[in-house]
């Protein structure tokens, strides 16, 4: 497990999704979670600073999640920050246009606990 | 009324071969003209059959079925949103128990170290531990339960990502049918829809659909292929 105090940021535009992905970082023993409900918003709170990790969906209304990580690629203060795509976009065009765009992983949705553990460990161990 | 219809027809058959010959610019002409007959055939048939009130009673039933959808993905969200309050509260609950009941077990064990105590102490220090023990045991399958509660609302977004597709859809035909309603030209071009997009949504049948994974295990497949 990396450092407790990593700083999630979870972008998705279901709050129920949110809830269950702040409930499963819990589990996992990252408790400083902040939520954001799109892009835009996502965005936003990222630039204000302070944060550590992304779980982002994709399909999302005011801007969607792979526009969302290729304004964190080209943003100098944002660009390393890890983002781990969580969605039920489920096309191989998908999974390839979010690997160029500079994503750390992806979990299609339904997704389970150990899927999201599994996947977050292995970014945490390769950014070391 | 058959050989009304039939007249009809070779009248207007006769009708286009003179207009041919006339103008005598061979197939297209014909093809554009014999559209032209369809159209108003059709037109005429659509409002003698009354298919045009068909028509408005299906765009007006649109809206309803929109609404109906955004119900059912307003209660599952409220129902999902109530499992997981009560998972919230019932979690710390039983990590409350949890941690309580080891703390009591370590004092107790503390206690029995200490010679010179009665047997039926012992005994029922004995019987304590033996409960404490079931109390952490079952704590902690409970919250593993809470927590299979808790990843079970995830139907919620999947769904609704689905029924707010179809709503939009809805939307678009319903719009579609009252501007033809409007101007009344079925022979008018419809956009293609755009198979290409990146924005789908869930998958309802990823294994009849080509170009689409349906497991985790198949993302991670294709991104170890493309060496990422």
């Amino acid at each position: 497990m990396a450092d407790p105090n990593t700083k999630f940021l979870v972008v998705d535009d279901f709050s129920t999704m949110r809830r269950i992905v702040r409930n499963l970082l819990k589990e996992l023993g990252y408790s400083n979670v902040e939520e954001a409900e799109d892009g835009v918003d996502g965005l936003n709170k990222l630039k204000a600073g302070g944060f550590d990790f992304v779980v982002s969906d994709w399909n999302m209304p005011n801007m969607d999640g792979l526009t969302m990580l290729q304004n964190i690629r080209k943003d100098s203060a944002l660009a390393s920050l890890p983002v781990l795509m969580v969605t039920a976009e489920a096309k191989k065009e998908n999974i390839i246009a979010a690997a160029q765009a500079g994503a750390n992983g992806y979990v299609v949705k339904p997704f389970t606990a150990a899927t999201l553990d599994e996947k977050l460990s292995k970014i945490f161990e390769k950014i070391g | 009324m058959r050989d009304d219809n039939k007249a009809v027809n070779d009248e207007h058959d006769e009708m286009s071969a003179d207009h041919l010959d006339k103008q005598g610019d061979g197939k297209e002409g014909e093809m554009l003209h014999r559209i032209g007959q369809m159209t108003r055939g059709l037109h005429e048939s659509l409002r003698e059959l009354g298919i045009d009130k068909m028509v408005e009673r299906a765009a007006q039933g649109i809206p309803d079925a929109r609404d109906r959808l955004n119900y059912v993905a307003t209660m599952t969200e409220q129902a999902a949103d109530r499992v997981l309050n009560a998972t919230d509260i019932a979690n710390p609950l039983q990590d409350n128990i949890t941690s309580q009941a080891a703390e009591l077990e370590a004092r107790w064990k503390d206690v029995m170290k200490t010679p010179a105590l009665k047997s039926e102490y012992n005994e029922a220090a004995e019987a304590t531990l033996v409960f404490l023990k079931q109390t952490t045991e079952n704590s902690n399958a409970t919250k593993a339960q809470l927590m299979e509660i808790m990843m079970a609302q995830d139907f919620q977004d999947l769904t609704g990502q689905v029924i707010k597709k179809i709503t939009e859809l809805a939307h678009m035909i319903e719009q579609e049918l009252v501007r033809t309603l409007v101007d009344f030209a079925p022979n008018k071009p419809v956009a293609a829809p755009d198979n290409n997009s990146l924005l789908n949504g869930p998958q309802i049948a990823p294994e009849k659909t080509e170009n689409v994974v349906s497991n985790q295990a198949q993302v991670d497949d294709l991104l170890d292929s493309l060496g990422f």
